[in-house]
């Protein structure tokens, strides 16, 4: 595999991980679906696993960052996995929105599993890694627009993460924004906005 | 607490961009332990099951 088609398969990979932190951004502000901690917590994990992808598009293809992205994946499989264990007896109840039929924590578990797979994939041609001039500081339009919105959804997720559970740990099912209520008493002026 | 793993990832985001793969590295692997580290705290959550 060419070096330029690995930089385009990271980057086309990057987009999908922006794809899925984007979406459930919108299932969060438009639905008002508040993500549950280990929801916020494998929306982590999707940035410890495009971390792999990022520092392919920045210093060119290496091993070690496939394994960034399979280390990041497989702890965010862990996680997903849990949630749907939690849920999985009849009866217990299911967390958040569903779509197509699976909530957002299958959806997550299938995208990590995905992203496993494709990098071992992606690791089978050892041509991208036998590159012998340097990798160029310039950056084509996608793998930049994949690291910008990477970049800006993940102060987004600090943002929310502090405005929906405050400096501490996260309630186990959020009713609201917990440092609207305690400080400000703002989340009933932003749901009548 | 919570968005600790996500300002360590963004860090090392900007470390990345800045050329410094070492720090980015650590930056990544400190995000990954804290990660860890809440996930064992809510992996025990009570489980409101009626058996």
């Amino acid at each position: 595999m060419p070096g330029d088609l690995s930089r385009l398969l990271n980057a086309l990979g990057l987009i999908a991980v922006d794809t899925v932190l984007a979406l459930a951004f919108v299932d969060q502000l438009w639905f008002r679906d508040l993500p549950c901690p280990l929801c916020i917590l494998q929306r982590a994990a999707f940035f410890a696993a495009g971390f792999g992808l990022a520092l392919n598009l920045l210093s060119g293809p290496r091993p070690s960052h496939y394994g960034v992205t399979i280390v990041g994946a497989a702890v965010g499989a862990a996680i997903s996995m849990r949630q749907i264990l939690l849920h999985i007896v009849p009866g217990t109840g299911s967390y958040g929105n569903a779509i197509f039929g699976l909530h957002l924590y299958t959806w997550a578990f299938i995208a990590f599993v995905l992203m496993i797979v494709g990098c071992a994939i992606l690791l089978l041609d050892d041509r991208q890694f036998a590159r012998s001039e340097p990798w160029s500081n310039r950056l084509s339009v996608l793998p930049l627009t994949a690291l910008a919105v990477f970049a800006a959804l993940a102060v987004g997720n600090v943002i929310s993460t502090i405005l929906i559970c405050g400096a501490g740990f996260c309630p186990e099912a959020p009713a609201g924004y917990l440092i609207f209520n305690e400080n400000l008493r703002l989340t009933e002026l932003a749901q009548a906005l | 607490m919570m968005s600790l793993p996500f300002l360590l990832f963004a860090c090392g985001l900007g470390a990345a961009w800045l050329r410094q793969r070492g720090a980015a590295m650590g930056f990544w692997v400190a995000g990954l332990v804290v990660l860890l580290v809440l996930f064992r705290v809510h992996m025990s959550d009570v489980l409101n099951i009626a058996l």
